[in-house]
């Protein structure tokens, strides 16, 4: 450690109080920053969810007690479930499969993976939005095989955003599931089938429930995300399915209606903190990103 | 067994399997994109009639794309710097700092990256409306800097907390300043953090499209602001042209940063 510390811990000792605020004006601008362009510009938006038009609950009455709405926060959270069952099911044999494939191999996937993560995200929903079309690739070559007759509705429906969603989220699940499968004992499954334990036994005992906290700390992170995304499905998704962040875009761009957009924002970001509490709780680490 | 890839048998296959068609679904959409672009259909049919350049042609002549384009490098370019400048200094008070709250103050800092961006778009559009920065190449950066700031203080208190202290302090007793010890000793041997924090910021602000939409204004829009407002009326084969010049920029970085980390290493 530091040569200072002997001398700082006896100056600390010495005075009565501690010292209170070592450094801590270096970290003011980025305070300054957040909380003039980030706190209070999001407490100021609930609060109008509360105030606007007038003082009351009625956002809130109006946003929960609307079967209109209710389907949107009930679409949100099926599609998020869905993706995030997808995403788990594809990201587990492949977090496995990259944890013990030969590493010449491995690094081939992990740069395929990282190349999409980087890619603009508008670019791989355009590249969706082509590849699903009716006339795309994907209705072409179904139709060429003879296995349908017309083409298939795949984009502006839920089908549409499933895949663009999966898409994108499946290198969050299968990076932080490559770092804790990689971490198990091999010698543990070996004892397993010593011990007379069948594959199936072995997997089920033993490898999936000690990759189980990277499993449901990766699951949450993807469906907390999906919760919140809002280009995805605006352009993959149809109108008939409509999420909660393109709910919140529209009351404030195109109905201008604040107090409403407030109310939903709100309803999101509790979700979203809640879910966060969780896994932190859970795993003592919440670190993520949304768009 | 189960993780001894060789004596996996024939689930070692399946997975293979699962794997390789994984990566190609994960590869395959952008390859055919950057194809497409080259493809002569005005409709994306693939494989394509003929091969062109005039998708990149209609790209480059057409003033709004590379107004767009640059626009979008000169608020990232300001992104970097700030988000990096802010980050640094904040990252050595959270590193080096003895204050009440510090760890709090830490978490507080990462909160950007956690909330979903849409209701922070609405927050500070709402703001901007009032003080009248929507439209602007500061509100821009405003807003991007917000995003960026975190993943800058996450790569720079990283490699902080790295970073040996008392080789900072030799050097003090060896009779440098203050400064000059965190100049010439400090900083250098934190350059890699600094230069993923720069990265990091540079393609945050670069990449992004929900803050951006709400920020725009008719004569002010970034790159994906300007893909956004086109793909919402059709999808026209320049936006694949502007595609893969994105791609080829984003190969062209992670190359950058690999090259980077390998001669770091040795």
């Amino acid at each position: 450690m530091a040569l200072l510390t002997e001398q700082e811990k006896i100056a600390a000792v010495g005075s009565i109080r501690p010292i209170r605020s070592r450094n801590f004006a270096l970290t003011v601008p980025a305070l300054l920053l957040l909380v003039v362009f980030f706190i209070l510009p999001v407490v100021s938006l609930l609060l109008r969810s509360v105030m606007e038009p007038e003082p009351g609950l009625q956002n809130y009455q109006a946003l929960l007690g609307s079967t209109t709405y209710l389907k949107i926060f009930l679409n949100t959270f099926s599609v998020s479930a869905l993706v995030t069952a997808v995403t788990l099911a594809i990201g587990f044999p492949v977090a496995w499969a990259l944890a013990i494939m030969p590493k010449r191999w491995a690094s081939i996937v992990f740069a395929v993976l990282l190349l999409s993560m980087w890619t603009n995200l508008l670019t791989r929903t355009y590249a969706w939005m082509v590849l699903l079309q009716r006339t795309g690739i994907i209705n072409k070559t179904l139709m060429g095989l003879g296995l349908i007759s017309e083409p298939l509705p795949l984009v502006n429906n839920l089908v549409g955003v499933t895949i663009g969603m999966t898409y994108i989220m499946l290198p969050f699940i299968i990076l932080p599931l490559y770092g804790v499968i990689r971490k198990i004992d091999p010698a543990i499954l070996q004892a397993a089938a010593l011990c007379g334990a069948t594959r199936w036994q072995a997997l089920s005992r033993i490898l999936i429930p000690l990759a189980a906290p990277g499993m449901v700390s990766g699951a949450l992170m993807v469906f907390v995300m999906s919760l919140g995304y809002f280009v995805t499905p605006a352009l993959l998704g149809g109108t008939a399915n409509m999420m909660l962040a393109e709910l919140i875009a529209q009351f404030v761009q195109s109905l201008v209606n604040w107090g409403m957009g407030g109310a939903a924002a709100l309803v999101l970001l509790v979700v979203t903190l809640a879910l966060y509490a969780v896994q932190l709780k859970l795993f003592g680490t919440a670190r993520m990103e949304g768009r | 067994m189960l993780l001894n890839f060789d004596r996996l048998g024939g689930w070692k296959w399946m997975l293979l399997g699962i794997t390789g068609l994984t990566a190609a679904f994960l590869i395959l959409p952008i390859v055919f994109i950057a194809a497409l672009s080259f493809g002569s259909s005005q409709w994306l049919i693939f494989p394509p009639p003929g091969w062109t350049l005039k998708w990149y042609a209609m790209f480059f002549a057409d003033p709004r794309w590379l107004e767009a384009a640059g626009t979008s490098f000169y608020i990232a370019a300001i992104v970097t710097v700030l988000s990096v400048l802010i980050g640094l200094v904040a990252s050595f008070g959270l590193v080096r700092g003895r204050f009440i709250g510090k760890e709090g103050l830490r978490a507080l800092f990462l909160t950007p990256m956690i909330l979903p961006v849409v209701v922070l778009a609405v927050a500070l559009y709402a703001f901007f409306l009032r003080i009248g920065l929507n439209g602007t190449v500061t509100g821009f950066v405003i807003a991007h800097l917000v995003v960026a700031l975190p993943f800058s203080i996450l790569s720079i208190t990283n490699a902080l907390e790295g970073f040996d202290k008392s080789i900072e302090d030799a050097a003090v007793l060896c009779g440098a300043s203050p400064l000059e010890a965190k100049l010439r000793i400090t900083l250098p041997s934190i350059s890699h953090g600094l230069f993923s924090a720069a990265v990091f910021s540079f393609l945050t602000s670069w990449d992004e499209v929900v803050l951006a939409i709400f920020m725009a204004s008719p004569t002010l829009q970034t790159l994906p602001v300007k893909i956004w407002a086109t793909l919402r009326q059709d999808l026209t084969p320049v936006i694949a042209a502007a595609s893969t010049l994105l791609i080829v920029i984003t190969i062209a970085l992670m190359l950058l940063v690999a090259l980077l980390r390998k001669g770091l290493k040795s």
